[in-house]
């Protein structure tokens, strides 16, 4: 446990020892802010107030997997690079979770990403907990909670006056930066009893927000609208083909390998890609299984609420509602989802 | 760690015309590939991207391989502008090899158009080279016309062999054609084997795939045993990307040949 006043510092200790992410807020959305020990003098605490916020407009998984990345050089090798550790500081259950979709794609045991796994190694993720949940979140719809389990290094609460640090194993480090600023917590600190009631509030909130529970079987009736494309189309009708649902997702995790030439050689970059694009399934030969729109994008449904959920026993979604934000046709998944 | 997405270094040693957009590439790599009849690898053309296909050689020989190409895009057509001696890049083997020792004992029925005989080159030239292991190879194959037949100078090789039957047939003849005249399937209207317990083995162009495979359910062939060449978008080979994505499988770690068994129940398998 951390006093609030001795916030900055305990982060310009961390800073010392590690490049420090922390959410700030701008324009009233929350975004990934690299912190510089400038931020930490005098003026107005934005991260405080941002760690109580819900998740970043930017997904976590960019930190690892790379909106770019550069992968493979030609004729040379191409090693990952290792930077300094980095800590993020206030990751909301919704992107941590997403993580493990990651991590079984690019890390399967047969084939593993380097490059991802470099970063991932480099990360410690600090969770930080959703007291106010906003009309966007449906993490509840996926049966997770507003405050993180044991996927995370180590957890972040704030409330009355203080932080609430929980750590694991990898977590102790953020302590043994500034071991005189904290104490050990004990159950009648009123800041953990607090922290009890936030929690229980938010679950509260988010059952007030999104009531009604899914189908249990939606992975089969999902895969069961396969063949219904009116279904789909009365949703795809208000899509403005923007891709912004699938580029702000936390989950997706399609990419592309491309390369450009240098002098004497190539540069083989992985970048994110997106199914609704029209290009995503074509073939060389020009012939193309989804070439009508409906088609690609019932394809995010079929992957994330049925594929992904056979193939490895989640799915890939974690509610975190950045589909829904980003949409211009204020397509929800949820209304969506909920016709099944 | 092993990066996945990094093509090792290959010399072309030799370019052979085999119609007038496909050619075949002799390939010596930098180390070997271990792949068998029926895995592919990515071929990096550099400055113009990169594509899968499978080798057309004996996967018994493999300090140099062969790949025969149809020039249809970008990559492919920069391809065709390499010359012996040019670098490219290649890495693999990825996905499955045919299940040969399925195949043992049995008759094996394969059926390939234009140039989808490339892959089914390797698996021919597997089985012969341990003949006894097999009952009887038939080998059918269609092109457009008798100048888009590859390995025209090897069919009459092969049709020699002891075990062996191949039958031809071209969509348009010329005065010279001696063989069968109509699409693949014409070939297919008398099958030689006990349909019930032979393996066919199917690669070609979607639409011929679809009416071949058709042909043989119901000649009597059971899904289990029609093994068909799925082609799909890859991007990185290796299970990751999910452009190959199709109904339940990745055809780049789950094929890319699939049983009809497998993808019966997918809407519009050969789209
Ligand atoms: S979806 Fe849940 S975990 Fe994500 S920001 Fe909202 S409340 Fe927090
Ligand atoms: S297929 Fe579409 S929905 Fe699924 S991960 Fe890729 S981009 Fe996302
Ligand atoms: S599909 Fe939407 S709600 Fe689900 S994880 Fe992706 S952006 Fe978040």
């Amino acid at each position: 446990m951390l006093s609030t006043d001795l916030r900055s510092q305990w982060m310009s200790k961390l800073l010392e020892r590690f490049t420090v992410f922390v959410p700030a807020e701008r324009e009233n959305q929350v975004h990934w802010h690299r912190l510089e020990p400038a931020d930490l003098g005098s003026g107005t605490d934005t991260v405080t107030p941002a760690l109580r916020r819900i998740r970043a407009s930017e997904p976590v998984k960019s930190f690892m997997f790379n909106p770019r990345q550069q992968v493979g050089a030609f004729p040379e090798k191409l090693k990952p690079a290792e930077p300094k550790t980095r800590v993020l500081l206030g990751v909301k259950n919704c992107d941590l979770v997403p993580l493990k979709v990651h991590d079984k794609i690019l890390t399967d045991g047969e084939f593993n990403d380097p490059f991802y796994l470099a970063q991932r190694k480099n990360t410690i993720l600090v969770a930080a907990d959703c007291p106010v949940p906003e009309e966007s979140c449906f993490c509840n719809l996926l049966g997770l909670t507003p405050f993180a389990g044991d996927d995370a290094d180590a957890a972040l609460s704030v409330c009355d006056g203080a932080f609430l640090l929980e750590v694991g194993e990898r977590g102790r480090e953020l302590i043994d930066a500034a071991p005189d600023l904290f104490r050990k917590a004990s159950e009648g600190d009123a800041g953990v009893t607090r922290r009890e009631e936030e929690r229980k509030a938010a679950v509260a909130a988010l059952n007030r927000i999104n009531p009604t529970p899914w189908n249990p079987g939606l992975p089969a009736a999902v895969a069961a609208k396969r063949k219904d494309e009116s279904f789909w189309q009365k949703h795809a009708e208000k899509c403005v083909e923007c891709f912004g649902c699938l580029m702000g997702c936390p989950t997706c995790y399609c990419f592309l390998l491309y390369d450009q030439a240098r002098e004497k050689g190539l540069d083989r970059t992985r970048v994110w890609d997106a199914c609704y694009l029209a290009a995503y399934a074509r073939v060389g030969g020009g012939a193309n299984p989804r070439a009508e729109f409906v088609k690609r994008f019932a394809n995010r449904f079929f992957c994330k609420f049925s594929d992904f959920k056979t193939d490895h026993g989640m799915f890939a979604c974690s509610g975190c509602g950045r589909c829904f934000k980003a949409c211009m046709g204020k397509i929800d998944i949820r209304k969506v989802l909920g016709e099944l | 760690m092993n990066n996945p997405y990094a093509a090792i270094p290959a010399t072309i040693l030799k370019v052979m015309d085999e119609t007038p957009n496909i050619r075949t590439f002799v390939l010596r790599p930098e180390r070997e590939i271990p792949f068998l009849a029926g895995q592919f690898v990515e071929l990096t053309v550099p400055g113009f991207g990169e594509a899968p296909f499978t080798p057309s050689s004996s996967h018994f020989k493999r300090d140099t391989f062969e790949m025969t190409i149809m020039k249809v895009g970008r990559a492919t057509g920069a391809l065709f502008g390499l010359k012996p001696g040019d670098a490219v890049g290649v890495r693999g083997p990825f996905g499955n090899p045919y299940p040969l020792e399925k195949f043992a004992g049995k008759d094996i029925y394969i059926v390939g158009g234009g140039v989808g005989l490339a892959p089914l080159r390797a698996l021919f030239l597997a089985l012969t080279h341990e003949i006894d292991k097999y009952k009887h190879i038939y080998l059918r194959y269609g092109a457009r016309t008798p100048n888009d037949i590859v390995y025209r100078h090897l069919l009459p090789e092969w049709e020699k062999l002891p075990g062996v039957d191949i039958d031809l047939s071209v969509d348009v003849s010329d005065e010279k054609w001696m063989k069968k005249v109509g699409v693949v399937t014409c070939l297919l209207e008398e099958i030689p084997c006990d349909e019930k317990k032979s393996i066919a083995v199917v690669c070609g162009p979607p639409i011929m795939m679809k009416f071949v495979n058709q042909r043989l359910l119901d000649a009597g062939f059971q899904g289990e045993n029609i093994y068909l060449s799925m082609e799909t978008n890859m991007s990185c080979g290796v299970g990751q990307c999910r452009h190959c994505r199709l109904g339940p499988y990745l055809t780049c770690k789950d094929g890319p040949v699939l049983t009809w068994a497998q993808i019966k129940d997918i809407e519009n398998p050969f789209a």
